[in-house]
């Protein structure tokens, strides 16, 4: 009884971390596979996100039925999405990104039809991600909102990604970044991007709006490392 | 030159009129959803930019970007000509900022590590405003919505609207008073807010502490001190040029510097970058080129946080990082009219 009551509350820690985003790919595993097997803890994952959810606004507060709600319709338009079975690598004018279209192709269809919306592909790429840490985002538009960043409180980030030419219009002016990943903002914090945002908010300075707008607003947010 | 500088001063004291007779009747300005003639525009500007300058104020500040909440606490003094500034953050790791006009150390007391640099934009007065370059009023238009209650203030809210798609509007909330922005929205595309930063508390008309930033910023011992190396560099002498530029935007600055690493021992990360700045005079654009090493530089990428758009691709032999607070697609159209010749 001891046993058990102890590994619950192993297992709610666990889930706790997951939520934080604290666990390492092995531990996400395993609470992810707890989380999958146990109703309660599913219970317990749904309420940590609606205090952290509710803690950032009360809007956010919701039912579980509009969560179900939302993968249902996720469900509809991903069912909805048209199949395409022969797609083409990008030409070789985007010679940076051969090597990724290598990849993806080798990896076959499962990118290729999310084409004709460069943001659905994204919203695709971590659907599951979003679903399970993020379900209560607006259902009407749920690809738009998420590419919003604001709307669900999430970055989105774009990589290489070679769009068959049927979905080549969505990618008209981006040839070399169509694919839009959605992550949440803390995930995105990538050492490399870091130095060129700093950089970049060194010269917050020159806006019209005087120092408040740009100086603070960098010095505010400025990476955490160092 | 003499002329020049003349006209610049006539216009500041021109708008400084306007700034007078705006600050005189507050009441002058209803809710009408109707833009402002561009005068008008400009002495709202002038006035907003003066009221950041030289206020005393103290309060909370906190900027609210792709789901990251950040908050610091902030005071600011204006002593005659000079300006000084104190950001402690509230937020994650200890970081203190100070600005001693365009002087501006970041410690970090837990690493002690201290980055000093030189901002020489911090200092100046916006170019555009200064010489009656009619820019923003090309492509912005102002609109009054009104008075609201912010940050405990009564606060007028203006909307800034972008007139084409290249750039993002701003909703601002100027304190009725003093003109001090409390409040600043990015607008998208949509209408939707990408990124907000406001005060949460303000006293404004706080007393002058300037040892309060100079004190400190005098006593580093025990810190390691970084300073980024720039050098003034020119676009053009690069080898590079804009095929065509982007509408309303103007190099304001281009440096060569090196890229440090965030942490210590992230050595591998100092790169040599040419980094030029383009201003419509609202936001601005930065444009990094380094020279294309396929370790470093797996895949192009675009990632947006809050309002700022990051787009990293291959023109050539080179890679370039274009970031800055407006759509994607002005990105692009940089990216893409990016063109070497050497």
């Amino acid at each position: 009884m001891l046993d058990e009551s102890e590994d619950g509350a192993r297992s709610l820690l666990g889930l706790s971390a997951l939520a934080d985003g604290e666990l390492d790919p092995a531990a996400t595993r395993q609470a992810c596979s707890r989380w999958h097997g146990d109703a309660a803890a599913r219970a317990s994952w749904h309420a940590y996100h609606l205090i952290g959810d509710v803690l950032r606004s009360d809007d956010l507060a919701s039912d579980t039925a509009r969560d179900a709600g939302f993968l249902n319709a996720l469900r509809v338009r991903l069912a909805a999405e048209p199949v395409v079975l022969a797609p083409q690598c990008v030409e070789a004018g985007a010679g940076d990104m051969e090597a990724v279209s290598d990849r993806r192709a080798a990896r076959g269809s499962r990118w290729s039809w999310l084409g004709p919306a460069a943001v659905a592909a994204g919203f695709m790429a971590v659907a599951s991600v979003l679903v399970v840490t993020r379900g209560n985002a607006p259902l009407e538009g749920a690809s738009d909102s998420l590419a919003r960043s604001s709307a669900g409180g999430s970055a989105v980030l774009t990589a290489a990604l070679p769009v068959p030419g049927a979905a080549s219009e969505s990618a008209a002016n981006a040839p070399d970044e169509p694919q839009t990943l959605v992550a949440d903002g803390k995930l995105v914090r990538d050492a490399r991007l870091e130095r060129y945002f700093a950089a970049h908010s060194q010269f917050g300075g020159s806006s019209a709006l005087g120092v408040p707008s740009g100086f603070l607003r960098a010095a505010t947010t400025q990476a955490p490392g160092r | 030159m003499l002329n020049r500088l003349l006209s610049s001063l006539a216009m500041v004291l021109a708008a400084g009129c306007c700034t007078t007779a705006i600050a005189s009747q507050p009441g002058a300005v209803g809710a009408g959803d109707s833009p402002l003639a561009p005068h008008e525009t400009r002495a709202w500007l002038m006035r907003i930019h003066d009221a950041a300058s030289h206020r005393n104020f103290q309060g909370t500040f906190v900027v609210s970007a792709g789901g990251v909440v950040s908050s610091s606490r902030i005071a600011h003094f204006c002593v005659g000509a000079s300006q000084f500034e104190r950001i402690e953050s509230l937020d994650g790791q200890m970081r203190r900022v100070f600005r001693h006009n365009d002087v501006v150390h970041t410690l970090w007391p837990r690493s002690r590590v201290a980055l000093v640099e030189q901002r020489d934009m911090l200092a100046t007065f916006p170019a555009l405003l200064q010489t009656g370059d009619d820019r923003i009023d090309t492509y912005y238009d102002l609109r009054p919505q009104g008075v609201e209650r912010m940050a405990g203030r009564d606060a007028d809210v203006l909307l800034l609207r972008p007139k084409d798609n290249r750039r993002y509007g701003y909703r601002l909330w100027a304190d009725r008073g003093t003109g001090l922005l409390l409040r600043v929205e990015v607008l998208g595309e949509r209408g939707e807010v990408l990124e907000s930063s406001a005060f949460s508390d303000l006293t404004i008309g706080v007393k002058a502490q300037p040892d309060s930033v100079l004190l400190p910023m005098k006593k580093l011992d025990g810190y390691r001190i970084v300073r980024p190396s720039l050098t003034a560099a020119r676009f053009d002498a690069e080898g590079w040029t804009l095929r065509e530029g982007v509408p309303g935007f103007e190099q304001v600055s281009c440096v060569r510097r090196l890229l440090a690493g965030m942490t210590a021992d992230d050595d591998d990360a100092a790169t040599q970058v040419l980094q030029t700045i383009y201003s419509d005079g609202l936001t601005h654009v930065s444009v990094f080129i380094e020279p294309y090493n396929p370790a470093r530089h797996p895949r192009g990428m675009h990632a947006a946080i809050g309002a700022t758009q990051t787009l990293m691709r291959r023109v050539g032999d080179w890679w370039v990082t274009l970031v800055g607070d407006v759509p994607a697609a002005t990105l692009r159209q940089f990216a893409n009219a990016l063109e070497y010749r050497k």
